[in-house]
């Protein structure tokens, strides 16, 4: 789905939209104390560590909430709606939370803590975004 | 905190009229509404040493305003930035400032024009770029109502919660306003009326979200002593709290709320808030809680403790919300039916129970209300105040 708005990392997720880029889904681990964490920033909660490292992510985990879109709350929405978003949490980390359109599914199969797998779209020549389908089991 | 409980009041309430296209700017919906608290409270543009507002790029600051008034000096003022979540938090700091001496008589005013120029959310306009939008307007999702949306399905997927018990709060505060004569909605609505109502974003329908309204609000804040001696019995700030954190970062263990979208800020503040005005929920008579959406009262219903946390859609669909229930809530109509001025007019309302000047929607023998602002979900932090009759 390609509404035409860009995301615009900040000094701190540069490297995670990097990397989504390059088809790769990760998180920062704490140079620390090792907790992962997600959204991007320089400093850990936990211990205030600075030193951090990006590492692979699983690319899995299960819908906590989700909506469906039909309010056209932007012109380029228009032939687009209805459309889902959803919010899942990461089998990574219970409190890592990412947002994602779904993929590959129409929106009567979500389920709260449906299993979903992070899916990569190229909307255009220089945005990668995540989205989200139903794991096939 | 507890150190200036009852020491302030709220003496002079004014409004503009509440409209879809006010044709004026927003400087000019201040000057109205504070020149119309002042008139309700018995005082001029002389009196007044401090004024105080929150904005979100979207109405005219307090070095802008005074000099349009004519104040002769200013000693103090606020410019917070910030939406819903601090509406509340103005007043609260506004009584800290009278209290501390630093300001003898505080206009706290929100001027937006809300439907005509500035739409929340950014329809119409870009997003605002703050830290999370990067992570959430790519998969075209932004507004209000679908953030809202969003933590509603969460409560929903959590406890069982209803689109009819989401239904029961908007009809239940069309009601309230079909006796207020301020309110831009006054026909009555049904729960089949609610259901029909279009889908904005699933799980909301048009008649979960409240309105976009041209509008401002005033109201006064002196010290206690003073009010007495002014045109209406003073409103005591009994209680003010504001605070909070961000639940969308992992790790944000600080609050109760964590990544757990089904708790507010407000539980949180909740305890600090009764605290200080030395009250609990069970004394609240009334409560005004912030409706940007129907969800957003459901879950203050809880994080207030007036039900048990799960336990605000059955709560709400009971009839106890009602002019005439346990605990009537948004008596007004709120921000779904009488008009939405960003929390400020949830303080006016209460100001009027207080005094007993509601009219037809008075709450018989109200004492202690109650006023909230948006529980912390969107910029994270909340506001909220107590306030009572001086009797």
């Amino acid at each position: 789905m390609n509404l035409g708005v860009r995301p615009e990392p900040d000094r701190d997720s540069a490297p995670w939209w990097e990397a989504v880029r390059r088809h790769e889904l990760t998180v920062q681990k704490c140079g620390g104390c090792g907790t992962l964490r997600f959204p991007a920033r320089a400093v850990c909660n936990h211990c205030r560590s600075r030193a951090s490292e990006w590492v692979p992510a699983r690319g899995t985990g299960r819908v906590y909430s989700w909506i469906v879109n039909h309010q056209v709350f932007m012109p380029g929405m228009r032939d687009l709606v209805p459309f889902p978003v959803l919010l899942v949490r990461l089998d990574d980390g219970d409190d890592l939370l990412m947002y994602g359109n779904l993929a590959e599914a129409s929106p009567d199969v979500l389920r709260p803590k449906l299993r979903v797998e992070a899916v990569f779209e190229d909307v255009d020549d220089q945005t990668t975004l995540i989205n989200w389908r139903p794991t096939v089991t | 905190m507890g150190t200036f409980r009852d020491r302030t009041a709220i003496a002079g309430v004014g409004y503009t009229p509440f409209s879809k296209n006010s044709g004026v700017s927003t400087l000019t919906l201040a000057v109205d509404a504070i020149l119309a608290a002042l008139d309700d409270a018995g005082l001029t543009v002389d009196d007044v040493d401090a004024l105080a507002t929150h904005r979100v790029g979207d109405s005219t600051p307090p070095w802008v305003v005074a000099p349009a008034l004519g104040v002769p000096e200013v000693t103090w003022y606020l410019d917070q930035f910030g939406g819903g979540s601090v509406s509340h938090s103005v007043v609260g700091q506004a009584a800290m400032a009278v209290a501390s001496g630093a300001a003898r008589t505080v206009v706290c005013y929100r001027a937006i024009n809300a439907r005509s120029e500035f739409r929340m959310g950014g329809t119409g306009r870009g997003p605002a770029q703050i830290f999370d939008v990067q992570y959430q307007a790519p998969y075209g999702y932004f507004a209000p109502p679908q953030q809202f949306a969003m933590y509603a399905r969460a409560h929903m997927n959590a406890y069982g919660t209803t689109s009819e018990h989401l239904g029961h709060i908007a009809v239940g505060q069309r009601a309230n306003a079909v006796k207020n004569p301020r309110a831009l909605k006054r026909d009555p609505i049904t729960l089949d009326d609610y259901l029909a109502s279009r889908w904005i974003a699933e799980p909301f329908r048009l008649l979960d979200c409240c309105l976009e309204t041209d509008g401002a609000c005033a109201v006064v804040v002196t010290s206690r002593e003073r009010a007495r001696d002014l045109r209406h019995p003073p409103v005591l700030i009994s209680g003010a709290a504001w605070g909070g954190g961000d639940s969308f970062f992992s790790g944000a263990g600080s609050g109760p709320s964590g990544t757990d979208f089904t708790v507010t800020e407000a539980a949180r503040l909740a305890p600090r808030l009764y605290a200080m005005a030395g009250v609990g929920p069970d004394d609240i008579d009334f409560a005004e809680l912030y409706d940007c959406f129907t969800y957003s009262v459901l879950v203050q219903l809880e994080d207030y403790g007036f039900c048990a946390k799960g336990e605000g859609g059955p709560f709400a669909a009971s009839g106890a919300l009602a002019l005439d229930g346990d605990l009537p809530v948004n008596t007004h109509g709120g921000f779904l039916s009488e008009g939405y001025v960003h929390g400020i007019n949830h303080i006016a309302e209460a100001v009027a129970q207080l005094r007993g000047t509601a009219g037809d929607r008075q709450v018989p023998g109200a004492e202690v209300g109650l006023s909230t602002s948006q529980p912390g979900y969107v910029l994270a932090g909340t506001s909220a105040l107590i306030l009572r009759s001086d009797r």
